[in-house]
């Protein structure tokens, strides 16, 4: 760690540093950043979440470095409270391609000198540089946190389930649905703040039939497993529709973000029941996406498909979830261009070709990994 | 180059007679933003109505090498929309609808010339709210808050635009139009480069932004609002550093000075105390509960910083004029002096009483007030110089005083703009606070989205053209 002010409520810290031991010294100022990617990330409330580096190894516990979260844009449960590692980037130190070292941002909390270069690196895995330093904003390590959860029959019990959170005056920072469990689906929510804040809206989610105890253990249990995961990210209205699309093979749900990561091949390809259909807000039209036909087949990843109607929301194929140190490709994606048929395809195309052209200019001779696509 | 009336047939025929400027009179209007000091009149004024006119209007552009100046509402304090060397400029205001409200996602769709108040009052009766509220927000658009990166004084606990816009169309500099980030069906993850990111704050530089997806927040259920009243700068710049260190997220914390605060109290008649060195105004928001001991917390530690009284606003009423009064006080300052220069430096919140102490230095040195009202729980400071433009060397000394500040806050660990952006004002100030290798990084990216420069040209970088630098063809008088 290079600097950390707790009366500025920013730290600095080298690229290099693990996010574990990172929160481990702003514990004892009592902040934290808030972030809890699944490898290493540690919570206000510790869980380590040691993984496996790979098949066949010895389980090995490998923890994210700040180079790494940047990187992969690495997240966790508490992102539906907190948001993302972008929210909290301020500055960044970065060697380019040549080896030219550069800055961008600062350690000021507000800061528009200049483009927001930073932002590029984020998700960018060491495709045009490698992060050397990091500046983040933190948060106060709320006084409490708790968490409860409902079980869930079927899709449409936890589909009720959340929609009664999401109508209610309690503000989460957890909303999960998992199927990790034996007994099917659970859905999960955390709560954190002051003590009358927790304890009111714990209140408040008992009387919508959750209970406890309840913990972030499925998250665990989930990285752990060495299998491949692949991701969706849908509007939050419509992950029930796309869950559906799964068939039942082993999956976490940021419910409130609309993010799905699963494990295997998605086995369904039939339309789920109406009750899960959402009406498209913005369109009129009733919701394509996840579970059109062409679901998860591998051979269409990374090609949107441009006639209406047809699935335009294809996960890419599957990609191993362990970061490796080199040009590998840890988190998986999902490609989506859902939304308007041919119009989206040329669009997409027309962002495609300024990506390949910001990867040319940073790294002209092709010295750093591809940003897998 | 001039425009011919076969040129202008031609912009009229694109975008419709009526949504042409091209009369100098009419033209002054757009001689400048909310920064004075510097005009230039654009060629002509456009006001289209639809994306593909904008992208009809840029390569008719591209075509005849006219520069393309995109501006929303003018509001912006930096000369971010001045036509240095001319051009077509490109005004979004007529695009000002909300097209879509997705109560469920909490999701807005909304034309870039949307002004930015008109969001949180669509959303209002869902219980929802657009966060950021630069303090221009019933007149700024949200197009012009994407290009610059918007704040306002919530952002301390909620953040800046960047991180309320999940995406957007827009018009590249070739004419093309491209969606970047989320769209309004899907997902908020977005494979490759943020690309969005890297565009919001450009400053116009990279396109003309013609639709913007909101994301929405819960509107707090309940609100406590406080007005600590301080006998000197130091005690109120203390309590913020205290209030952030006790581990409470206010979600706003904004200081005004004597100077200020008796110059808005002569505009508005809130009841403020015209003797007391600083107000502080603290805002709390969130759920109900337990909001009444933070309260307490904050009202303690203003006490032990020795304030004089701390009033808890009782009504909503009452909160709301206390709000109005602090986003009104650039207003107020034309009681003190005919014109006024203000600057946007940001410091470690807890090198603020330092920077205060050296911004009244600056005041006395160079013999002129300055006035503070600020984001104090941010460290971004908002002095505001007042000097008469009549008088040369008043001016001299009010450039002098906000180069000095600003280099100040540089010293510190700071920035030379938290919200209102570099422009041409600041443009000398980057090669102050960025290295060549940082600068060049960022025309690299500029020459990715804009390689032959014709998106708001003569911005940001030194060694751009200033107006002073050439001999204005139709300069217009002040």
């Amino acid at each position: 760690m290079i600097e950390h002010i707790p009366g500025d409520m920013t730290v600095t810290v080298t690229g290099d540093v693990t996010l574990a031991a990172l929160q481990g010294e702003l514990k004892r100022r009592g902040q934290w950043l808030p972030i809890d990617p699944p490898f290493g990330g540690q919570s206000p409330h510790p869980s380590p979440l040691p993984f496996r580096r790979g098949e066949g190894e010895e389980s090995t516990i490998v923890t994210l470095t700040i180079a790494d979260l940047i990187n992969f844009n690495a997240s966790g449960p508490r992102r539906f409270g907190y948001g993302t590692i972008r929210d909290y980037l301020i500055g960044i130190k970065v060697a380019l391609a040549d080896g030219t070292a550069i800055h961008s941002g600062g350690k000021v909390v507000k800061n528009v000198a200049g483009y927001d270069l930073l932002k590029l690196f984020i998700g960018s895995r060491g495709s045009l540089g490698t992060v050397r330093e990091g500046t983040f904003k933190l948060r106060p390590l709320p006084e409490r946190e708790q968490f409860v959860q409902a079980r869930a029959e079927s899709l449409e019990t936890a589909d009720r389930l959340i929609e009664a959170i999401m109508n209610s005056e309690v503000a989460p920072v957890v909303l999960d649905l998992h199927n990790l469990e034996n007994h099917g689906m659970d859905v999960v929510a955390g709560f954190a703040g002051t003590r009358e804040e927790v304890e009111w809206q714990m209140a408040t989610v008992r009387e919508l039939g959750f209970v406890e105890p309840a913990s972030l253990d499925y998250e665990a249990t989930f990285w752990n497993d060495p299998g491949t995961v692949s991701r969706l990210s849908v509007l939050p209205s419509r992950v029930f529709g796309a869950i559906h699309g799964l068939g039942g093979i082993p999956f976490v749900t940021r419910a409130g973000n609309g993010v799905i990561y699963y494990r295997g091949k998605p086995t369904t390809t039939e339309h789920p029941p109406r009750q899960l259909r959402r009406e498209k807000t913005f369109d009129g039209s009733i919701l394509a996406g996840a579970f059109a036909s062409g679901y998860g087949v591998p051979a269409l990843a990374g090609k949107a498909t441009a006639s209406p109607g047809e699935l335009k929301v294809l996960p890419t194929a599957e990609s191993s979830h362990a970061p490796p140190p080199e040009g590998g490709t840890p988190y998986p994606d999902a490609r989506h261009c859902a939304g308007s048929g041919v119009q989206c395809a040329s669009e997409s195309s027309r962002t495609a070709a300024l990506m390949r052209r910001l990867k040319d200019a940073f790294d002209p001779e092709q010295i750093l990994p591809e940003l897998p696509s | 180059m001039t425009l011919n009336a076969a040129d202008l047939a031609e912009l009229r025929a694109m975008v419709g007679a009526d949504n042409v400027i091209a009369g100098d009179a009419e033209l002054l209007v757009y001689e400048c933003d909310a920064y004075t000091l510097e005009k230039q009149l654009p060629h002509a004024v456009v006001l289209p109505r639809t994306t593909e006119e904008i992208g009809a209007v840029v390569k008719w552009c591209g075509r005849r090498g006219l520069p393309i100046i995109p501006r929303g509402a003018g509001t912006s304090l930096s000369g971010a929309v001045l036509a240095v060397t001319g051009g077509i400029m490109i005004a979004v205001t007529r695009m000002n609808r909300i097209l879509e409200i997705d109560a469920r996602n909490r999701r807005a769709l909304v034309e870039a010339g949307c002004v930015n108040a008109r969001v949180t009052q669509a959303v209002k009766s869902l219980g929802l709210l657009y966060a950021p509220d630069p303090s221009s927000q019933s007149a700024c658009t949200i197009g012009g808050n994407v290009a610059t990166n918007s704040g306002g004084p919530h952002t301390l606990k909620y953040g800046v635009t960047t991180n309320h816009v999940l995406g957007f169309e827009m018009v590249m500099p070739d004419g093309e139009i491209a969606w970047f980030g989320a769209r309004p069906d899907g997902g908020e993850d977005v494979d490759g480069y943020d690309l969005r990111g890297a565009i919001i704050g450009s400053e116009g530089m990279f396109g003309i932004v013609t639709r913007v997806l909101l994301q929405l927040i819960r509107a707090p259920q309940a609100y406590r609002t406080m007005l600590g009243i301080f006998e000197s700068v130091d005690a109120a710049s203390q309590t913020v550093s205290d209030i952030i260190a006790a581990g409470i997220v206010p979600a706003a914390v904004e200081m005004m000075d004597q100077l200020i605060t008796q110059a808005v109290e002569a505009a508005y008649h809130f009841g403020f105390p015209l003797d007391a060195a600083a107000v502080l105004i603290v805002e709390l928001d969130g759920l109900a509960a337990g909001l009444d001991r933070q309260a307490e917390n904050v009202i303690q530690i203003c006490r032990r910083n020795g304030a004089r009284e701390v009033r808890l606003a009782q009504t909503e009423r009452e909160r709301l004029d206390l709000w109005k009064c602090r986003k009104r006080a650039f207003g107020a300052i034309g009681r003190l002096s005919p014109n006024f220069l203000t600057q946007d430096g940001v410091v470690p919140r807890s090198k603020l009483p330092e920077i205060m102490r050296f911004i009244k230095a600056v005041s006395e040195r160079q013999g002129l007030r300055i006035p503070n009202v600020f984001h104090a729980g941010d460290g971004n400071i908002h002095p505001l110089i007042l000097y008469d433009e009549r008088d040369p060397d008043q001016v001299r000394r009010a450039l002098a005083a906000g180069h000095e500040i600003l280099e100040k806050c540089v010293e510190l660990g700071g920035s030379v703009s938290g919200e209102h952006g570099i422009g041409v004002e600041k443009i000398d100030f980057m090669a102050k606070q960025f290295a060549a290798a940082d600068l060049a990084a960022m025309r690299t990216l500029r020459g990715v989205f804009d390689p032959e420069g014709r998106c708001n040209p003569h911005k940001m970088f030194p060694g751009s053209k200033r107006c002073a630098d050439f001999a204005p063809k139709k300069q217009a008088s002040a």
